[in-house]
């Protein structure tokens, strides 16, 4: 029985070619995303999160794999791709001061999506301006003739959600959407994105570095490291009893602000050496330099991702039956 | 009870624009003792760069304006140093780590050059001339306190040969290479990723600790506040709103403010995140009259919107800008 | 819902205002750049009224007087006489028609070519259509722009309408460079890649993003090249090229003075002045507007 999986990915690969090497940004990974959930993204640099969700939306055609979207193949870039598709997958971007055009008003960049699919007449359109200001509780009156520069960092998100959920889009992206953002302006953005999530029954990829973050807000969470993919797991299950070393690595570093907190930490893993670049992926399983459980066969062989019992997701050595 | 190393007195700075007077830092009082690591915790538009930038007297002076206040550096206050008093104390007392190497290296030139320059600039200060051999040797050292494989190689390469993390390390090696007594670190982690970041406050802990430097640690994350100082300043719209010792302070937060941040933290408990706190940071423009914070606040009383609030004493040296404690004292 | 869109309407109009008054305030604060543009509107405002305002417009026209040739500047003739009696202080005047014009034209023949050129180059970097457009736009760049108006002036007849034909020929590959060097390096920022992945035609994206984006470093350089065109028209006509005698073209007055140099000084002087200063006044009011177009941050 497969839930209705509204993205699926399939042995995703993207390379970019350079002069000093091949950049393996997305190694081959396979994972899907259920209708209605919130699949957490994470990983530092390097990992090929941004890459995974950049051949998603279409800035990038694959290298090679499959991307299916609600049963249809997408994986070629934005300018082969249907207008209908441009209108159901939508992305906000990480830096509200760079993704809102500066010499633009709010209220010439939230009509863009409007009049490139036709959505209401030309007369209607500034009616729905409004709303959609509204529903992101901004005052349309105040903030439709405002440029970019003008609106705090928070604001300018705001924005670039009601711009993405301009074209009643069924899957959007979300890339890293509060990291430039003040903790306490995160709450609210968050508090509205999973808000509208539920009234607009959309479906997230939720792309971010903060596991905290990742904790309040996925359904599922997906680690990925130089290209590939270490542990997905529910949310739950993950947080509990963390199986990767590199999960257990990471969530060993986050600072956290309460002794509740610490406690539910694994034990400290002291991370050694620098993240290595995607150029240069060291051989075997891609982690092993670093593995505080490194064996002999990590530095030959490339463990393969392996279901478990709980409907965990693993590729590690460690787990490998027999 | 000794002087403070570092003590800003009721400092008020704002800056001259197009639309009229940005009054920013409003009576920010912070203290800093020999050997302490101190945080300043505040968001974005709070003013804690306009603090650092103060201390070190590198405010652009023509927009900017000190309306009032002194910064006591061992006694002296640094406003009124002369130039040359100035340049001393960044030599020889002072230095600084920002939040993006990228713009505190200079691209053009190998990092050898520009860690040499520092540790000749630094021992002139201090009054001592260094042999070309001295220097490299001092600079190999720095390089290779801060954990950095292959410091040799490391001085030929510039900047952008090197990762976000092995740049910070060479900023920090030019900060502790002069063996000043006061290190203002300014986000010196934000731009990088978590686990590097790990490794890098760890390292700044141990070395800080080796010099015997004090520190004044400046950063938006509770979190690395809470894992890296004895004592913590929240700050809010330019003027110091609770301060204490870390571990109580994050326990028990006292203002509303430092209760609001505290509730958006997500937790890795898994108990969902608040809305948030209400409302804006203040337009420095027109700024709210009173506590600065009061529009924003859930407990305000009517004297909030009249008299700024001074600190109120609640525990052990824990102080709270806020006339919910008024009673206590 | 009229009324919304009259409220809308007004808003915007606001809106614009208030940039405006900004601008103002920043231009304002160079003394410098506001005495740049005080003189400029003042040279424009003499140029345009010339007939009027000029003591003798009539020698702006074909006039001997060979009682009053030569004499040096006194209270009825500012600047002198030239060395058939015309009164070079009216002169000075009507030349600055030609030279403004020489600005205007040029600047208006060859800014706006250039930078749809450049847009579009720049926005398809790497493909056929970048090379094509900038590589002819390197073959104009090649060629010294003097020569270039020289040969073209040389083999036309000389007169001021070729004069800025040719001056326009050799203008526009700047504004394609330096418009295509914006925009290529414009095309990666998130905003473009926001409306590509919308799905707005490419004509909107070069159009409506990237352009707006352009226009300050383009209206910055044209303030900037109207000193440097008029310069180059002045001396197009000293050489015998441009503006030719009777008419009074400043780089022609010059060229005439001076042959009565050093002696009747005041021939050559205050045209070869009157150039330096509309140059200066230009260079003056676009160091200004590079300040009121520059990205402030506290």
């Amino acid at each position: 029985m497969t839930a209705d999986r509204i993205l699926d990915i399939e042995n995703l690969v993207k390379h970019f070619p350079t002069k000093r090497g091949v950049v393996r940004a997305v190694d081959d990974i396979s994972l899907f995303v259920a209708s209605g959930d919130t699949l957490g993204l994470v990983g530092e640099s390097g990992s090929g999160k941004t890459t995974t969700a950049q051949c998603v939306v279409g800035i990038y055609p694959p290298t090679s794999g499959r991307i299916a979207f609600e049963g249809n193949p997408i994986d070629v870039a934005f300018s082969r791709r249907p207008k209908e598709l441009k209108r159901k997958i939508r992305i906000v971007f990480q830096d509200p001061g760079s993704s809102l055009n500066p010499k633009r008003t709010i209220k010439q960049i939230l009509s863009v999506p409007l009049k490139v699919h036709g959505i209401g007449t030309p007369r209607d359109r500034l009616g729905i301006m409004s709303r959609l200001l509204e529903t992101v509780e901004l005052p349309p009156t105040e903030y439709l003739y405002k440029h970019p520069q003008s609106i705090g960092g928070g604001e300018k998100q705001m924005v670039a959600i009601a711009r993405a959920l301009a074209t009643n889009p069924r899957f959007v992206v979300l890339d890293e959407p509060t990291s430039a953002l003040d903790v306490s302006v995160q709450g609210k953005i968050i508090n509205l994105l999973m808000r509208l999530g539920e009234e607009l029954d959309l479906t997230y990829l939720f792309i971010t570095h903060d596991l905290s973050l990742m904790r309040n807000v996925a359904t599922r969470v997906a680690i990925m490291y130089l290209g590939k993919l270490c542990e997905i797991a529910r949310t739950e299950e993950f947080f509990r009893s963390p199986k990767h070393p590199y999960t257990r690595m990471l969530l060993s570093s986050i600072p956290v602000v309460t002794d509740q907190e610490e406690s539910l930490k694994p034990e400290k893993i002291v991370s050694r050496g620098e993240i290595p670049s995607p150029v240069d992926v060291p051989p075997g399983c891609s982690f092993h330099l670093r593995c505080p459980e490194r064996m002999p066969i990590c530095s030959d062989v490339d463990p393969a991702m392996r279901a478990m019992d709980d409907g965990r997701f693993v590729r590690c050595h460690l787990y490998e039956p027999g | 009870m000794s002087e403070p190393l570092l003590d800003v007195v009721d400092l008020h700075v704002g800056f001259r624009i197009f639309e009229g007077y940005l009054s920013v830092l409003n009576g920010v009082r912070l203290a800093v003792d020999a050997g302490e690591r101190v945080g300043l915790v505040g968001e974005t538009g709070c003013g804690k760069t306009t603090t650092v930038k103060s201390i070190l007297r590198v405010l652009p002076m023509p927009p900017a304006r000190v309306t009032g206040g002194r910064i006591d550096y061992r006694g002296r206050d640094v406003l009124t140093m002369r130039r040359r008093e100035v340049q001393a104390l960044r030599r020889r007392e002072l230095t600084a780590i920002f939040q993006d190497p990228l713009q505190s290296l200079n691209p053009v030139f190998t990092i050898g050059t520009q860690l040499r320059d520092i540790v000749r600039d630094s021992a002139v200060g201090q009054g001592t001339r260094l042999s070309r051999r001295a220097v490299e040797a001092r600079c190999i050292d720095a390089l290779r306190e801060t954990g950095m494989p292959d410091a040799e190689r490391i001085m030929t390469n510039y900047p952008i040969q090197l990762s976000g993390g092995m740049r910070q390390r060479v900023c920090i090696a030019e900060a502790l290479s002069t063996n000043a007594r006061l290190l203002l670190a300014d986000e010196p982690t934000t731009n990088l990723d978590v686990t590097i970041q790990d490794q890098i406050l760890r390292k700044l802990d141990a070395l800080v600790d080796e010099h015997n430097a004090s520190v004044v640690m400046i950063t938006h994350s509770m979190g690395v506040v809470r894992d890296l100082t004895q004592r913590a300043n929240i700050m809010y719209a330019g003027s110091i709103v609770e301060t204490g010792e870390t571990r109580k302070l994050l326990e028990d937060p006292k203002h509303p403010y430092t209760q609001g941040l505290m509730a958006s933290v997500p937790k890795l408990t898994g108990e969902g995140i608040s809305e948030g706190i209400p409302g804006r940071i203040p337009n420095y423009l027109d700024p709210p009259g009173g506590c600065r914070f009061h529009p924003r606040c859930v407990h305000r009383m009517e004297i909030c919107s009249v008299e700024p609030p001074p600190f109120f004493e609640i525990g052990n040296a824990h102080r709270a800008a806020c006339y919910l404690y008024q009673e206590e004292t | 819902m009229r009324e919304q869109l009259k409220a809308d309407l007004l808003a915007s109009l606001r809106q614009k205002r208030r940039g405006f008054a900004k601008g103002w305030y920043k231009f304002s604060r160079n003394p410098l750049s506001v005495l740049g543009l005080v003189v400029l509107v003042l040279i424009v405002l003499a140029a345009i009224f010339a007939p009027y305002i000029t003591p003798y417009p009539e020698h702006a026209k074909p006039y001997t007087d060979f009682q009053n040739a030569g004499r040096p500047p006194s209270r009825t003739h500012f600047f002198g006489t030239d060395r058939v009696g015309r009164d070079i202080f009216s002169r000075v005047i009507f030349g600055y028609r030609f030279s403004l014009t020489i600005g205007i034209v040029v600047l208006s023949l060859g800014v706006a070519p250039g930078v749809i050129l450049g847009l579009i180059a720049g926005y398809h970097q790497g493909t056929w259509i970048d090379t094509v457009i900038m590589r002819i736009t390197d073959i104009f760049l090649a060629v010294p722009p003097l020569v270039l108006a020289l040969a073209i002036t040389a083999m036309l007849t000389p007169n001021l309408t070729n004069q800025m034909m040719a001056i326009a020929l050799v203008w526009w590959p700047w504004y394609s460079r330096l418009v295509f060097a914006l925009a290529s390096s414009l095309r990666s920022e998130y905003f473009v890649r926001e409306a590509e992945l919308t799905g707005a035609s490419k004509p909107h994206i070069m159009f409506k993003e990237i352009l707006p984006n352009c226009l300050a470093p383009v209206m910055t350089k044209m303030t900037l090249d109207m000193g440097i065109v008029i310069l180059l028209g002045a001396t197009l006509s000293f050489i015998g090229l441009g503006v030719q005698p009777p008419k009074p073209g400043l780089g022609t007055m010059v060229a005439e003075g001076a042959k009565r140099l050093p002696g009747e000084w005041w021939g050559t002087i205050f045209p070869a002045l009157a150039i330096v200063v509309v140059i200066l006044a230009f260079n003056l009011v676009g160091d200004g507007l590079r300040d009121v177009f520059a990205v402030e941050e506290v």
